[in-house]
This record gives C-alpha cells, sequence and structure tokens, in this order.
C-alpha cells in the first residue's frame, strides 16, 4: 500500500506540469492527509493544469488554510478520515497515478461497508472547517445570475417560481418586446465593464445570440454547438458498451469509468479550435453529466451548476430551450436530438426547476448575501427578482419593462 | 439523536402536518397505539402484497404540500383506509436492485447493485413458502429487469434452496414475445424502457424465451394477448400492473410483490418526466387496490403495504444534484414513509415513531405466521 507519509515529488511525475509544481509546493501537507480525503484532492489536482482560476485558486488556500492550522486541530479533522477502514484490494490500489479510478472503487467500498455516512459527516466538518478557504472572496460586483425559461412554451396552469417566489419579487406585467435584448446588454456590459477571464458565461440551450460572445468578453457553451461531440461520446459508449470482443457485457463501473477516461480529443475537440481549458469543461459536461447529451435542458441545468461550482463567474446567463420529446433511453442514445418532436411545456417544467437549481448553486458561493437572481418566462410577461434591494416575497402587477427591473435590482 | 435520525423526524413533522392540514387522517403515537383484535393471532389464510413505489421518490414531490398535486389517489383515496408511518428510514445502500432486496430480506445487503447476484440472506418468500409449506406459485415478485432476476431466492448460504418466489420481469417478457412475433412496433419501446441509471447496462441473458414459454403455460396468456395488452399500455410500470393482474387471476398468490419503476427516469434530468412517473406510480397505486378489492380471493383478506425504496438527494446538498439521483446518502434520501391499508389495519391514522424499511419482513411474518430468523428489523407493533 503506498502511503502519503513516503510520497515524493517523483511520485508524481506522471502528472502535468503544472500539476507537479503545486504538488511540489504543498507535498508535506499533502503527506499529512489520510488517503480518503488525499484522493479526492489528488483527483482534482492531476487536472491542475485545465482547471479554471478559480478552482486553482480554492485548491490553493485549501491547502494553505491545511498547513497554517494547529496540529491538534489538523489531527482531529483528519481523524475521522484516517478511521475509515479499506478493504485489502482497495487499500492495494495506486491511489496516486489514477486518483479518479480509486474514488469510485472508495465509494463503492463506502456504501458497501455502511461507513459512507461517516464519511459524509467528516466530510462536512472538514468543509466547515475550510468553509473560508474553500469560498474564497466576495467578488468584486454582486454576481447576478439570469435564467431564461419557457422557449417556445405557452401559457402555462403551472404555479412557476415556486420555490423561488419567497426569496424575491414577482413581477406579472413584464413588457416581453425587447426583453431578451435587454437582458444580453446588461451581461454584456457587465463584461465589458469588469472584463476577467471565465468571469462572464452565457449557456444556451439551442443556438446561442451573436451578440453576445467571445467578442464582448463572454465565455460562451451551447447545446446546438456541443451536440456534435455528444453524439460522439454516445457513439464510443455504444461501441465500448456492445464491444463483442469483452467476454462479458461491459457493467456499470466499467462503462461509467470508461466515460470518465475520455478526453476532449476523443470526442473531437482538438478537431475544433480554441481554448482548451473550456474544451476539457465542456467535455466533462457530457462525461460526467447524466442526460446532458440527450436533453437540452438537462445541458443547461448541469452546465450552469458546473460553471458556477468550477468557474464560480460574476455573471451567468443560462437560457433554457425545448428539449425532444421522451423516448426510451435506447433510442435517445441513438438520434438526432434536433430532428425529433420537441416537448417545449415539459421543457418549461424542467427549466423552472432548473432556475431553482442556479440560484441554490448560485447561493453556494461566495458573496451570496449580495448576489442577484433574475428568471424570466421567455415572450412573457412572468420574472422574478431576487435582490437586496428588492422586498422578498412581494409581487408587483405594475406594467414595467426589464430594463427598470434590472435597475431595481441594482 | 444522529442526523438521519433528526432529519426523519423534521420529515415526519412535515408528513403528519400536511395530512393533518388536509383533514383526513388522526394522528397517533406510541402512547395510543395497540393492536386490534382482529390481529392478535396470525391469519392463515391472509394474503399480502407489497408495493414499492419507486424508484425514489422525495416528499418534495409527494407528501410535501408542495408536491400533494402529484399524488391524490394516494391522499384521497388510500391514506383514510390506512395506518401511515411518517418516519421510515432505510440505512442502507441507496441502489433500485440492493434497497429492495433488503426490504425483501429484512436485512441491509451489501452487495454491488449492479451485479447480478442473489441477496445474501434469505427473503420474505423463502421464510414464507418453508415456514407455512407454501407451493412455489403462492409467492410471486414482478419487477423491473435491470437486476430484479435475482431478488426472489437468496444465495443459499443461508437457508435451504427450492424455496424462492416466482418472479416475472415483464420487460424481458414483452421483449421475448415480440420477437418471437417477429415485430418490434416503436409504440413498444416505451414498455420496454429499463436501467435509467445506467443505459448501457446490459442485462445477462434470463432466459427470456424459456421463461415465456413457461408464463405462456402457466399465466393462460398466449403470446398475442401480451403484444395486444402491451399496445394500450404507455409504461414499464402499467405493464408490470398488467401482468401482476395475470398473476392474480391465475394463482391469486398469497405474497404478492411489484416493484414499480419509472420515476426513476428522474436519473435524465428532466423534472417534467420524473413528476409525470409519480403521476402515473400514484394513479397505479390505486388502480392495485382496486383490483385487490375487486378479485373475490382477495377482497376482504389481503393487506397492501407500500413504501418507496428510498428517496432522492435533497436540493440543498452540494454533493448531489437535486431528485436527479440518490447519490449522496443524505438524511432526505434515506426517509420515506409506509402506508398499510387492509382488515385489521386501523385506517386514517399517523405513526410518528421511527420505524426502518427492514422492519417489513418480520412484520409480514407476524401477520402470516412464519418465522423471519435472519431478518434484523422488527414487526411494526402498530399494525400487527
Amino acid at each position: 500500500m503506498i502511503r502519503p507519509q513516503t510520497l515524493t515529488v517523483k511520485s508524481f511525475a506522471h502528472y502535468p506540469p503544472q500539476a507537479q509544481a503545486f504538488i511540489a509546493d504543498h507535498l508535506a501537507v499533502l503527506q499529512q492527509i489520510p488517503v480518503p480525503l488525499l484522493s479526492i484532492l489528488l483527483a482534482q489536482i492531476i487536472h491542475y493544469d485545465s482547471r479554471f482560476p478559480a478552482e486553482q485558486q480554492t485548491l490553493a488556500r485549501q491547502l494553505h488554510s491545511l498547513k497554517e492550522m494547529l496540529a491538534a486541530e489538523f489531527a482531529a479533522l483528519m481523524a475521522p478520515f484516517a478511521a475509515l477502514e479499506l478493504p485489502d484490494d482497495l487499500a492495494r490500489m495506486d491511489w496516486v497515478q489514477n486518483p479518479r479510478r480509486f474514488n469510485e472503487r472508495l465509494s463503492a467500498s463506502l456504501w458497501s461497508t455502511h461507513q459512507i455516512d461517516a464519511y459524509r459527516e467528516a466530510g462536512h466538518k472538514y468543509e466547515e472547517r475550510l468553509a473560508d478557504a474553500l469560498n474564497g472572496e466576495a467578488p468584486a460586483i454582486p454576481r447576478l445570475a439570469i435564467v431564461i425559461v419557457g422557449n417556445g412554451a405557452s401559457q402555462t396552469s403551472r404555479t412557476l417560481f415556486r420555490d423561488l417566489r419567497p426569496h424575491g419579487a414577482l413581477f406579472t406585467a413584464v413588457q416581453p418586446a425587447g426583453t431578451f435584448d435587454a437582458l444580453v446588454a446588461c451581461v454584456n456590459k457587465r463584461a465589458q465593464t469588469h472584463p476577467e477571464r471565465y468571469a462572464h458565461w452565457y449557456i444556451d440551450g439551442g443556438t446561442p445570440r451573436s451578440d453576445c460572445g467571445e467578442a464582448q468578453g463572454i465565455t460562451v457553451m451551447s447545446y446546438r454547438e456541443l451536440a456534435a461531440f455528444a453524439f460522439k461520446e454516445l457513439n464510443l459508449m455504444n461501441r465500448f458498451a456492445g464491444n463483442p470482443q469483452m467476454q462479458t457485457p461491459a457493467g456499470p463501473e466499467e462503462v461509467t469509468s470508461y466515460m470518465a477516461s475520455l478526453g476532449p480529443a476523443d470526442l473531437g475537440f482538438s478537431e475544433r479550435q480554441g481554448d482548451p481549458v473550456l474544451h476539457e469543461f465542456e467535455t466533462s459536461i457530457f462525461t460526467e453529466g447524466a442526460g446532458t447529451q440527450v436533453f437540452s435542458t438537462t445541458f443547461v441545468q448541469w452546465s450552469a451548476r458546473e460553471a458556477l461550482r468550477r468557474a464560480q463567474p460574476v455573471t451567468l446567463l443560462a437560457r433554457f430551450c425545448p428539449r425532444q420529446m421522451m423516448a426510451p433511453m435506447s433510442v435517445l442514445l441513438k438520434r438526432n436530438p434536433f430532428t425529433q418532436a420537441m416537448d417545449p411545456q415539459g421543457s418549461l417544467i424542467d427549466a423552472d426547476m432548473g432556475a431553482w437549481y442556479t440560484w441554490i448553486n448560485q447561493a453556494r458561493l461566495a458573496g451570496a448575501d449580495q448576489a442577484r437572481f433574475l428568471v424570466w418566462f421567455e415572450e412573457h410577461e412572468l420574472a422574478l427578482a431576487i435582490s437586496p434591494s428588492l422586498p422578498r416575497g412581494t409581487v408587483s402587477a405594475s406594467a414595467v419593462t426589464m430594463q427598470q427591473v434590472l435597475q431595481w435590482m441594482d | 439523536m444522529d442526523a438521519i435520525s433528526r432529519v426523519a423526524h423534521e420529515r415526519a413533522i412535515t408528513r403528519r402536518d400536511f395530512l393533518r392540514s388536509v383533514a383526513i387522517a388522526g394522528a397517533g403515537s406510541q402512547l395510543f397505539s395497540f393492536a386490534p383484535a382482529l390481529a392478535l393471532q396470525p391469519q392463515r389464510d391472509r394474503k399480502v402484497v407489497v408495493v414499492t413505489f419507486g424508484g425514489g421518490a422525495r416528499d418534495k414531490e409527494t407528501f410535501a404540500a408542495e408536491g400533494q398535486e402529484n399524488i391524490p389517489h394516494l391522499i384521497r383515496e388510500l391514506i383514510p383506509q390506512a395506518t401511515f408511518f411518517t418516519q421510515v428510514v432505510n440505512r442502507g445502500i441507496l441502489g433500485h436492485y440492493v434497497a429492495n432486496a433488503s426490504i425483501a430480506t429484512g436485512v441491509y445487503e451489501r452487495f454491488d447493485n449492479f451485479a447480478h447476484v442473489a441477496p445474501e440472506n434469505p427473503t420474505v418468500f423463502e421464510y414464507f413458502r418453508k415456514g407455512l409449506r407454501r407451493p412455489a406459485q403462492d409467492a410471486w415478485v414482478i419487477a423491473p429487469s435491470n437486476g430484479f432476476n435475482r431478488i426472489g431466492q437468496s444465495s443459499g448460504a443461508l437457508f435451504p434452496g427450492g424455496y424462492g418466489a416466482e418472479v416475472v420481469l415483464p420487460k424481458e417478457l414483452l421483449a421475448s414475445a415480440a420477437q418471437r412475433e417477429d415485430m418490434h412496433p416503436e409504440s413498444l419501446d416505451f414498455l420496454l424502457q429499463d436501467n435509467y441509471e445506467n443505459p448501457f447496462l446490459v442485462s445477462p441473458s434470463l432466459h427470456a424465451d424459456t421463461q415465456l414459454d413457461r408464463l405462456q403455460q402457466i399465466l393462460r396468456i398466449s403470446v398475442k394477448e401480451i403484444i395486444a395488452h402491451a399496445g394500450t399500455l404507455s409504461s414499464a410500470d402499467e405493464l408490470s400492473v398488467f401482468v401482476m393482474e395475470q398473476v392474480m387471476r391465475q394463482f391469486s398468490p398469497s405474497l404478492l410483490w411489484i416493484t414499480l419503476h419509472d420515476m426513476d427516469v428522474a436519473h435524465s434530468g428532466a423534472y417534467s418526466l420524473y413528476i409525470d412517473a409519480i403521476q402515473r406510480t400514484d394513479r397505479l397505486c390505486a388502480e392495485i387496490w382496486q383490483k385487490i378489492e375487486s378479485h373475490p380471493e382477495y377482497k376482504g383478506r389481503t393487506t397492501l403495504v407500500i413504501l418507496p425504496d428510498f428517496g432522492r438527494d435533497s436540493d440543498f446538498d452540494g454533493a448531489g444534484n437535486g431528485f436527479q439521483h440518490h447519490r449522496t446518502g443524505d438524511a432526505l434520501s434515506r426517509t420515506t414513509w409506509i402506508m398499510a391499508l387492509g382488515p385489521g389495519i386501523r385506517e386514517n391514522f399517523t405513526v410518528d415513531r421511527p420505524v426502518e424499511s427492514v422492519d417489513l419482513v418480520p412484520t409480514i411474518g407476524s401477520w402470516m405466521g412464519f418465522e423471519t430468523p435472519y431478518a434484523k428489523g422488527r414487526p411494526v407493533t402498530e399494525i400487527l
């Protein structure tokens, strides 16, 4: 079994250059961390070179905090992780070379040995103690997340934004004309006045607008442009799962591991010009997300969640568009989603939940008490705004424009 | 009180408050619970039907105030006739097959959810058949086909072989029937939905063709009838209920277990599909009770138990993605409910004390009069 105390810089010779340098800077503290936690950290560090700046800074703050901690406190924090019992076959795995694979096995082992609750408890204590390091400082400007739902959907009897209403002001007479333009203008203005890489995002479930993109300093992702890479992944998975040369059909663990092992080049990103860090992120949306390949609504929700969690942007515009109609999974995994009948009403319900999750994910970031959030039912008069400047749980039936709502949110 | 117990208690209050708010259920506690006279002795002619309300439903979409619109049949038709347990904790592995197997053995099984293995501990079907010397066709399981083919009988390490339940996997059956008829109309595809969590998972050969022959023979239903009726259905769970009805008609088994699974479509991330599936499951539960009450072999002597195998992840647990999965092991994903209804079960009654999903097997044993020596749960006194 590899013991953390025996690790040297050479142990990480196969890690990418920046990751190696990062480990060299923090080796002493890494050597003191029990395997069940260290493997989680290494699974992030091994991809250090292709991580967003916010993720790199979070890792550095985290290890710095551990290094500065009093010995007794450090020992108490690590003790629950050290107390976890690992079966022999797991303990013998090379968790340094392939921490992700080790973590998959670790998770299965913790569940089957009923240690998962102890692990969760240890994790929560760790997060609580390192909250400042994990969260970082509040951004220079308050965060703003804008979610557009209901593209193509008609009026609905469903109560929209139900979970969000207690937290914000509901506007029932927003002038629809010009609203999308106003939202894009707002995003563009923020990117212009506070230029920073990966700080402003636009994620679209259909075709993205051309006036809100790289030229405006915004990181853009869209289902229309990325679906081809999802098809490639599905084809690879179909081929892997049905490989006649395998003696037994691939089990879920093999399939999951295979998916997670796919990189941007496997999905065809190498043929696409652009940002390798972003391509890594886009790849992960398909290899780590479930349903992102086949449903544009799931793609937008998961991408927004991951962008907030990883890149920690100050501006996010997420627009949900109709997803294809439901079909058996076996059919969904093989057909072109753009040539199918769409389900706009179902997609509205999906997006309504997606908006709620986007607000929750934004609220996990530093500066949440000053964050702004807006959701709009596209081409309709309904919007909800959350801001320290707006009263919670209120309803306004007055005729307003989106520009006015945005001003009141400032 | 650990975190799971604390959240289970909070959920219990929420569920009870909700039931009170719709003014349909009286609330009770251990102090007021007693064994109804009818059930003081096990009933040898009693029948038990277990429905797992799966796979994976949260309070938010069911018994929380905002979820009530999704379960009108449970709320208005079944709960007024039922004893309802507001605090049911599953402390095992939150995978559908292993969780259902744990409910069926009364022990938190520890095997890989996706492994094609039998439960290590004896199942309720084996206890029942051996203990009461019942024939094979007096215990049936109708289950989705994602690994459940081994749920009817344990591995044999702790119990002699040969006492398992008859297991029907309706989707395997339909696929085999369609193949035999050399047809695969798209209209049947929805009924063949299988593993939402690992759509690339291929179940091992279950000898479905052989099973089809056998089931045709014993259920006395032709391939053409299966295909024809399947064409009128819209989901895999509806197909399961159809097969259940055939089993009831032909054999009237005393112990019948049906696992519903449509709502696991949540793994696709589409909330609307998850809600649709919950509403369908709610309707199917009411239909199952109607079938029981209209069947001469079941009416007046059958206890129906409905319970989710587990919940799904909380919206607020950062390790998960809300309703989509059940991977975090957070308290909400472990906390569910049970309702029981039928003769001897107090109607319109709520129990707040904590119970566990593994308590079901010894409870069924007490009802029907057989021992469950390896089960770790305890009989639930309020419904004995």
